[in-house]
C-alpha cells in the first residue's frame, strides 16, 4: 500500500515541486476531449415518458422498465415484499401465441423468442430490464406488460419465488462486503432504504400472499413507472409502453420520506461476525444527490478513494485481490458513499486511519491543478468503462434522469465531473467526510482462538 | 490508479529484450478492405496488414465512448523450450506491462492514468493483452500498447513485480473451482503440449521461472508478426495508423507461430484430487474449428444446457440446488475443440445426476418446437454477448488465433459464417454431434476436501 500520508501530503498540502512528484506534469489525457454518450431524448408517451439513447449499429436493444416500488416503500415487516413482487411477475404464467394452454413463466417465454428478462431491486425502485433483438423489443414489452398488469400471486407462485429468494439472500450474507455495506446501510437510512435488497430468511418466511399482493397493489399504478432505452431505433416501442403502463391502474403514488439519519461526530461502530477469514472493514458516509452542485466532486472523491491506496500492478486488479475500495451509492435518497477495506490484503486498523487521514486532509485544502486534472481524467475514464452495456447504460439513463440530471443525464453527469473545480472537491470533502459510520465483518471465533 | 507511483527501474536498469529503432506504423497496408489471404470481416470491420508483419482489425461502433484495444499473440501458455513451465507466458506478458520502458511510462501506469483497465489472460495456446479505455485515448494506447509489445523490453522490476502479482493471481485460482476442475480436465484429455498444463500453474511454479525465460519468451513470442491487433469502439476507423512497426521480422520470424498441437489420451482415466468443496466435473474432445458446423452444434448445446440463468441444467440445479455452481461450455480450439464442465455444490452426486441428464437430453432430436426456441435465443444471446468494445475484440481476436476469423459470430453479422452454420442446424444433426462427440467416455474429474485439513473459510 502507498503511505495516504505520502500521497496527501504531496496532493494537496505541499508546494508544486512536492506535486509534481506525485502527478505527471502534463498528463497524456489532459488534452482529450470529454467523453460523450450519444444524446439522449425524452419522449411523453401521455400516461408515461420514455428517455432513449440509439446506437444505430448495436446488435441488440434493451429497455429499462422503474417501478417507484423499492425498498424505500417497504417497512421492516414488509421487508422482501418489493422482490417477492417482482420475483412472482417474472413467474406469472403467459403466452406468447395468445393460445391457452400454451402458458410459460414470464422469463422462460420471453427467452423462448430470444430474448432476456432480469430485475433489481434498489433503494427508490424495482427496476426490470428486458433485452432482445431490436425488432422483437416491443413484442417482449408487451409480453412483459401482461404479466406486469396481472401478476400470479397464487400461493405456489409466491412459495417458489420465496424459494429462489432465499438462495439469493444466503449468498449475499456469506459475502462480507455485502454484509458491511448492508450494515452501514441498515445504520444509516430511518427508512426502508436501509433494508436488505431481497428481505431476510425470517422476513421473507413471514411474508404471506395477501402481503405481497397488498404491496403491489399499493405500489405498482401508471404513474410510477418510467422507462429508459438503449440500442437501435426499435419499432413500436412507445406503442408498446404505453400499453403497458395504461394496464395498470391509475391513482396517487404516495411520497415517501427521503431521510436518513444524521451521522454522529463520534464515529458509530457497528460488529458483525461471520464465517471470513480475514475482517473486512466499511466506511460509510453521506454522499450528494445526483442533481446537486456537489456530484461532480464526489465522483472525484470516489474514484480517488477507491485508488489511492492501491498497491502497484500492472493490470487492473479484481475485486478479491484490492485492498480498498469505494462505491458511491446513488441508487437511494439520500445517496451515500461507502469505502471498504480488504483484510485479506492489509492490515485493516492501518488503512483505516490512513483513510480518515486522507478525508481529513482533503478537507484542509485544495487540489492542485494538476492533481485535480489527473483525478479528473482517471474517474472520468473508470465511469465511461463501467457503463458500457446496454443494461448499465439504460440503468443510469433512467436514474440519472429520475434524480433531476435531465433526459440526456449520462453526459450531464459527465459535464458535472468536468465541471468540478479544487475548491468543490475540499468542500465536498469537508462537507460529507469528516462524519463516518464504520461497520466491522470479523472472523467468527473458533476454538483456540 | 498510480498515484505518485514510479516504477523504480530507470532507464539504467531497463534490459531492452531486443534491439529496435520504433518506427510509427502510418504505412498500414491495406488499410481498408480485406485482400489476399486477409479475412473478410464484414463491411464495417477493416482488415490490414501490421507494418512489419501481423494482423489489424478495426471494428468502429457507436454507443458508449470506449474503446478497447487487444493484442493477441498464438504462444504456448508452457513456453517454447523442451520443459514446459506453467506460467511462463503469463508472467512475461504481466513483466512487458510492468516494465519501464526506456522512454515513457509502463504500459500499465498508462492505462491506469486514463482512467480504464488492463487484463492479461493466457490460455493454453494463446496469450491476450486488453485495455478498455475511453474512447479519446484509444490512439495513445494503440502506440503504447505496440510499443511495448513489438519490441518488448521486461526490467528487474518489472519481473518482480509481474512475479508478485501472477503469483496472487494464481494463489487465487487454486481456490476457483471452475479452474481447478478445467486443468484437471485437460491435463487429463491432453498427454503434452500446452495443453496438458495450466495456463495459470502454480504460486510454485511461477517462483521457478527465471528472468531469462521470460525474456526468451517474450522475444519469441511478442512480435508484430504473430500478432493480431485488434481494436473496436467509438474510434476514428485510422486509429490503428498509431500502431509502431516494432522491431523488423529476423529472417526465421517471418511468419506467426503455428497452432499448439496436443496429443489426445487414448485413456482417459477418473481424476479424484482434493479441493476446499465438492466439486466435480467432465471434459471430452469435440470438433476442430474448422469444422464449422459441428462446433457451432457444440455451442449450441452448451448454451442449451448451461447458460447462466436459462440454461436447461443451470434452472433445474436453481430449483434443486440453489447454491451450487454449474458451469459448462464448448471451448472452441484449432483442433480439437473441448465440451468441459465443472460443478460445485455440497451434493456433488446430485449435481452430477444432473448434467448426465442434461447431456441426455441432448443425444436424442428435440421437439422441433423446443429446437426453434432454444435455437433463438442461441442466436440472441451471441448477439446479446457481442455488444461491448472488449466483446466485439475477444470475439476477433480470438478466433484469430485459432485459424478462423471470419468464422467469428462477429464477422459479417448475421449473414457470416457462424450464424449461416447456426441456421443450418436441425434437432437431427444436433443429436448426431452430441451422440458422436458426447457418447464417448469423459475425463470425470472429482473434488474432495482433505478430511485432514481444517476448515478453509470464505473470503
Amino acid at each position: 500500500m502507498k503511505s495516504a500520508f505520502a500521497i496527501v501530503a504531496a496532493l494537496a498540502l505541499s508546494g508544486p515541486a512536492a506535486v509534481g512528484a506525485a502527478v505527471p506534469a502534463q498528463s497524456a489525457a489532459a488534452a482529450e476531449p470529454l467523453p460523450r454518450y450519444p444524446q439522449a431524448i425524452a419522449t411523453d408517451l401521455g400516461v408515461t415518458k420514455l428517455i432513449g439513447e440509439t446506437d444505430a449499429d448495436a446488435p441488440v436493444s434493451g429497455v429499462q422498465i422503474f417501478v417507484a416500488a423499492g425498498l424505500d416503500r417497504e417497512s421492516p415487516s414488509n421487508n422482501g415484499a418489493a422482490a417477492l413482487v417482482a420475483e412472482s411477475i417474472l413467474r406469472t404464467p403467459v403466452s406468447v401465441s395468445g393460445k391457452s394452454g400454451d402458458e410459460l413463466p414470464l422469463r422462460d417465454a420471453v427467452e423462448s423468442v430470444g430474448g432476456s428478462l432480469t430485475y433489481t431491486v434498489d433503494g427508490r425502485s424495482v427496476h426490470y430490464y428486458l433485452e432482445g433483438r431490436s425488432e422483437n423489443l416491443a413484442s417482449l414489452v408487451t409480453l412483459f406488460g401482461k404479466a406486469l398488469a396481472a401478476p400470479d400471486f397464487s400461493a405456489e407462485n409466491v412459495a417458489a419465488a420465496r424459494t429462489s429468494l432465499l438462495a439469493h439472500v444466503a449468498e449475499f450474507e456469506s459475502n462480507a462486503l455485502s454484509v458491511g455495506i448492508q450494515m452501514f446501510r441498515r445504520s444509516y437510512y430511518t427508512t426502508g432504504a436501509g433494508a436488505p435488497a431481497l428481505g431476510t430468511a425470517s422476513t421473507l418466511t413471514s411474508l404471506s400472499t395477501s402481503d405481497v399482493a397488498a404491496f403491489y397493489r399499493a405500489n405498482y399504478k401508471r404513474a410510477a413507472v418510467s422507462s429508459s432505452a438503449v440500442g437501435r431505433l426499435a419499432p413500436q416501442l412507445g406503442d408498446a409502453l404505453r400499453g403497458m403502463v395504461a394496464a395498470l391502474p391509475d391513482g396517487p403514488v404516495s411520497a415517501v420520506p427521503e431521510t436518513a439519519r444524521t451521522i454522529p461526530g463520534q464515529a458509530t461502530r457497528i460488529i458483525a461476525h461471520r464465517d471470513v477469514s480475514a475482517p473486512w472493514v466499511v466506511v460509510g458516509f453521506a454522499a450528494p444527490a445526483p442533481n446537486s452542485r456537489d456530484f461532480g466532486a464526489m465522483l472525484v472523491l470516489e474514484s480517488l478513494l477507491s485508488d489511492a491506496f492501491e498497491r502497484e500492478s500492472a493490470t487492473t486488479l479484481g475485486f478479491v485481490e484490492r485492498s480498498v475500495g469505494a462505491f458511491y451509492l446513488y441508487d437511494s435518497s439520500p445517496a451515500s458513499l461507502v469505502v471498504y477495506v480488504n483484510g485479506t490484503q492489509i492490515d485493516p486498523t492501518q488503512a483505516l486511519r490512513e483513510l480518515l487521514l486522507v478525508s481529513r486532509t482533503l478537507s484542509l485544502k485544495p487540489l492542485s491543478a494538476t492533481a485535480l486534472r489527473h483525478f479528473k481524467t482517471a474517474a472520468e475514464g473508470q465511469f465511461v468503462t463501467d457503463s458500457v452495456d446496454l443494461s448499465d447504460r439504460s440503468y443510469l439513463l433512467g436514474t440519472f434522469a429520475s434524480q433531476g440530471l435531465g433526459p440526456d443525464s449520462i453526459n450531464a453527469a459527465l459535464t458535472a465531473l468536468e465541471a468540478t473545480t479544487p475548491a468543490d472537491v475540499q468542500r465536498v470533502a469537508k462537507s460529507y467526510l469528516q462524519r463516518y459510520i464504520v461497520a466491522l465483518v470479523l472472523p467468527r471465533q473458533t476454538e483456540g482462538d | 490508479m498510480a498515484i505518485g507511483s514510479r516504477l523504480r527501474a530507470s532507464a539504467l536498469g531497463a534490459v531492452l529484450v531486443l534491439g529496435a529503432t520504433l518506427a510509427p506504423g502510418a504505412a498500414l497496408a491495406p488499410a481498408s478492405a480485406a485482400t489476399g489471404d486477409l479475412p473478410d470481416l464484414g463491411p464495417n470491420v477493416t482488415v490490414g496488414r501490421l507494418p512489419a508483419g501481423g494482423t489489424v482489425i478495426v471494428d468502429p461502433t457507436q454507443g458508449a465512448p470506449v474503446a478497447a484495444v487487444e493484442l493477441w499473440y498464438r504462444a504456448p501458455s508452457t513456453g517454447f523450450g523442451s520443459k514446459p513451465l506453467p506460467a511462463l507466458a503469463r508472467l512475461a506478458a504481466q513483466a512487458v506491462a510492468a516494465s519501464k520502458p526506456l522512454v515513457g511510462d509502463p504500459l500499465g501506469k498508462v492505462v491506469a492514468d486514463a482512467g480504464g483497465r488492463l487484463s492479461i489472460t493466457v490460455y493454453s495456446d494463446s496469450v491476450s493483452i486488453s485495455a478498455v479505455v475511453p474512447a479519446a485515448a484509444a490512439r495513445s494506447i494503440v502506440k503504447t500498447m505496440t510499443t511495448a509489445f513489438f519490441a518488448p523490453v521486461a526490467t528487474e522490476d518489472g519481473f518482480h513485480q509481474a512475479q508478485r502479482d501472477v503469483e496472487q493471481e494464481s494463489l487465487i485460482s487454486n481456490y476457483d473451482a471452475e479452474t481447478v476442475v478445467r486443468d484437471a480436465v485437460f491435463a487429463q484429455l491432453f498427454t503434452d503440449g500446452p495443453q496438458h498444463y495450466p495456463a495459470l500453474g502454480d504460486p510454485k511454479d511461477v517462483s521457478v521461472i527465471e528472468f531469462s525465460d521470460v525474456k526468451s519468451f517474450a522475444t519469441r513470442a511478442f512480435r508484430s508478426q504473430n500478432a493480431t491487433l485488434v481494436v473496436s469502439g467509438a474510434i476514428d476507423p485510422g486509429v490503428a495508423a498509431a500502431a509502431v512497426a516494432g522491431r523488423p521480422a529476423a529472417s526465421d520470424e517471418a511468419a506467426p507461430e503455428p497452432p499448439a498441437v496436443g496429443t489426445l489420451s487414448t485413456t482417459l482415466l477418473p481424476v479424484t484430487k482434493s479441493f476446499v468443496e465438492p466439486s466435480g466435473g467432465y471434459g471430452w474432445a469435440g470438433p476442430p474449428i474448422a469444422d464449422t458446423r459441428e462446433a457451432t452444434a457444440m455451442d449450441f448445446i452448451a448454451d442449451y444446457l448451461f447458460r447462466s440463468d436459462v440454461g436447461a441444467v443451470t434452472k433445474r440445479a436453481a430449483v434443486e440446488a440453489p447454491q451450487a455452481l454449474i458451469v459448462g461450455q464448448f471451448i472452441t480450439l484449432h483442433d480439437p475443440g473441448v465440451m468441459f464442465v465443472a460443478f460445485s455444490g455440497k451434493d456433488s452426486s446430485a449435481l452430477r445426476s444432473l448434467v448426465d441428464d442434461g447431456f441426455g437430453l441432448v443425444r436424442k432430436p428435440m421437439e422441433p418446437r423446443v429446437f426453434a426456441s432454444a435455437l433463438a435465443s442461441f442466436k440472441y444471446h451471441l448477439l446479446s454477448d457481442l455488444q461491448t468494445p472488449a466483446e466485439v475484440a475477444d470475439n476477433f481476436g480470438w478466433y484469430s488465433v485459432e485459424g478462423a476469423p471470419e468464422y467469428a459470430p462477429g464477422a459479417s453479422g448475421e449473414t457470416g459464417r457462424y450464424f449461416q452454420a447456426a441456421d443450418s442446424l436441425t434437432p437431427e444433426f444436433v443429436a448426431s454431434v452430441a451422440e458422436k462427440y458426447l457418447g464417448k467416455t469423459p475425463v470425470v474429474v472429482t473434488l474432495r476436501p482433505d478430511p485432514t485439513k481444517g476448515k478453509v473459510k470464505s473470503q
